[in-house]
């Protein structure tokens, strides 16, 4: 599997700041990557180390195996960094005439891909009069105009109403899924990447704190609850450090699903009469927290054991 | 490819009307109204008949490209050169360009836009000054004659590549600047700053030195520039200083050249953290 970006001991320091700290990745290319972390957690510096805009302090990033800046690399990538701006003398249509000229790409594409991100209305308006939403959409035409193989894509949606976040979370699987687009997506909204990524990595203070598959993340985090009539205090000490009470009527267990049935057999033995037993699964925003140091909280999904 | 950088910025610039009227533009426009406002008044509140006078019209050409990176000249053209070389870091459109293309690429494209722009700035000039010559003629009776001073026609070529490089050493030094101020506005104070220091210091010196110029008053662009459009509009008039005038285009050169690596050197290993 070829790998679209690597970051190797990366790290970016901004005076005092540590924006990136020894991060090491590789995406591999082919679907849609999500990156998830805070403000602050690194995702935007890595990007535009990516895009050659930033240079490391330490570490190296390769595109495609190159070295960011590099013109074969470049010509494979499309980005959208940030909210992104435009000079405000150009109309729609002429920044991404503009663009496609500076990548030396065909300028015809310009017309469709104003259809496809619902801006034909305003294509001949100049930008500087475009709403935030109008901006992100025009954003996206730009990442995608050059046929590229790796799109990055920094809060894509940032600024954009319901129905347009929609269309753009459609729009992005569709050219993954249909064009073989590599998408790297920075999110600050849980659900986007739910949606839409296939994999995820969580970034916390310029590191990798958690890197998977969503089903494969959200998996590894499901907890046994078990409700009882007996007291807990038999059943909490069959499980030890793995166990914790959940009111006064349940514990909830840090166990492999392949161990239930064990683990259930040996709190049966010892005198505990369970009446319910649930897979409690934590999603997304639940590993989020989880790996960011945070509680998991009431955002839970439960499942029958 | 700098190619399609160069493409892409001409592109952009002949969509910046704001920028080719007040960069590119209005030095010479002025230029033309001057000339022909003062023929108007000569004629409609001096009011007298002027038998007699000539106009030359390659002298009046070879004297507006002449002036064409004077400091008067120079404020309009560092006003252009500032929005294409620096106006990216006043959009904050960097971001925008620097996946699309590798650094140098950008910013020689950028500069060549300007050597371009530049370049049809002095032909208007050119041509405005010769259409006022005309206008002023119909104005006021004057003859219009091709030189009064015995000038060849082909001298404009020289003139205008001459003035061209004067300016482009001054646009590579706005190039330099915009990377390290990321301001438009530093690039035209600092530029202007510069081309003006120069003319003095330039002035002072000459008036101070007696045979050959020094190296010192070589390395200054502006003297070098009047250099060379000395010894090819009047070389016996240029005495010990006809010797030098290949030193001055070698200067000349070589300041366009280090300026610009410079700039790019520069500008590739910028951060582009916020523009």
């Amino acid at each position: 599997m070829s790998i679209a970006l690597e970051a190797d001991r990366l790290t970016k320091t901004y005076g005092a700041v540590r924006a990136l700290d020894e991060f090491s990745i590789a995406i591999p290319a082919g679907g849609v990557f999500g990156v998830l972390g805070p403000n602050g957690a690194g995702k935007s510096t890595l990007f535009r180390i990516a895009l050659g805009l930033v240079r490391p302090t330490s570490g190296s990033a390769r595109l495609f195996g190159t070295a960011p800046g590099d013109i074969t690399a470049l010509r494979k990538v499309g980005a959208m960094i940030e909210t992104p701006r435009y000079p405000p003398y150009l109309t729609a249509r002429d920044t991404l005439t503009m663009l496609a000229l500076e990548s030396g790409a065909k300028t015809a594409d310009v017309g469709g891909w104003l259809e496809r991100v619902s801006l034909t209305h305003a294509a001949d308006r100049a930008t500087s009069g475009f709403s935030v939403g109008m901006k992100q959409r025009l954003g996206l035409a730009a990442a995608f105009l050059t046929k590229p193989e790796l799109v990055i894509l920094d809060e894509p949606t940032s600024g954009m109403d319901p129905a347009g976040i929609q269309e753009i979370r459609a729009l992005i699987v569709d050219l993954a899924k249909r064009e073989g687009v590599t998408v790297i997506l920075a999110s600050h909204q849980l659900d986007e990447v739910k949606r839409v990524c296939d994999r995820v990595a969580i970034l916390s203070r310029g590191k990798v704190v958690a890197e998977g598959g969503v089903a494969e993340l959200t998996a590894g985090e499901a907890r046994l609850r078990l409700t009882l009539t007996s007291p807990l205090a038999p059943a909490l000490a069959v499980l030890g450090d793995r166990g914790e009470a959940d009111g006064s009527d349940a514990v909830l267990a840090d166990i492999p699903r392949a161990e239930a049935p064990a683990v259930i057999r040996a709190l049966v033995e010892a005198g505990a009469e369970i009446v319910e037993a649930r897979w409690r699964e934590v999603d997304l925003e639940g590993v989020y927290l989880k790996s960011l140091g945070q509680t998991p909280t009431a955002t839970t999904v439960e499942g029958a054991a | 490819m700098l190619a399609d950088a160069i493409a892409a910025e001409r592109f952009r610039l002949l969509r910046d009307r704001s920028t080719l009227f007040w960069g590119f533009c209005f030095a010479p426009l002025v230029g033309f109204l001057l000339n022909v406002g003062g023929d108007l008044f000569l004629r409609f509140v001096i009011k007298k008949p002027m038998p007699g006078l000539a106009v030359g019209l390659v002298d009046q050409v070879i004297k507006a490209l002449s002036d064409g990176a004077s400091t008067f000249g120079a404020l309009f053209l560092m006003i252009g050169a500032a929005a294409v070389l620096a106006g990216d870091y006043r959009w904050e459109t960097w971001r925008l360009l620097t996946p699309r293309n590798t650094r140098q690429n950008l910013l020689l494209g950028k500069l060549f836009v300007v050597g371009e722009a530049v370049f049809w700035s002095l032909l208007l000039s050119a041509a405005l000054s010769a259409l006022a010559a005309l206008v002023g003629s119909a104005i006021n009776g004057k003859t219009v004659a091709l030189s009064l001073l015995d000038r060849n026609p082909f001298d404009i070529v020289g003139v205008l590549a001459i003035t061209w490089l004067e300016a482009m050493v001054l646009a590579a030094l706005a190039a330099c600047v915009g990377v390290l101020s990321r301001s438009t506005m530093g690039v035209v104070i600092a530029c202007l700053g510069v081309r003006f220091v120069q003319t003095i210091l330039a002035g002072a010196m000459r008036a101070m030195e007696q045979g050959p110029p020094s190296w010192k008053l070589l390395s200054l662009p502006v003297f070098d520039a009047d250099l060379l459009r000395a010894a090819l509009l009047a070389p016996d008039q240029l005495g010990d200083a006809g010797g030098s005038a290949g030193v001055a285009l070698v200067a000349l050169l070589a300041w366009a050249a280090a300026l610009t690596a410079a700039a790019v050197v520069l500008f590739r290993r910028q951060d582009l953290t916020k523009e």
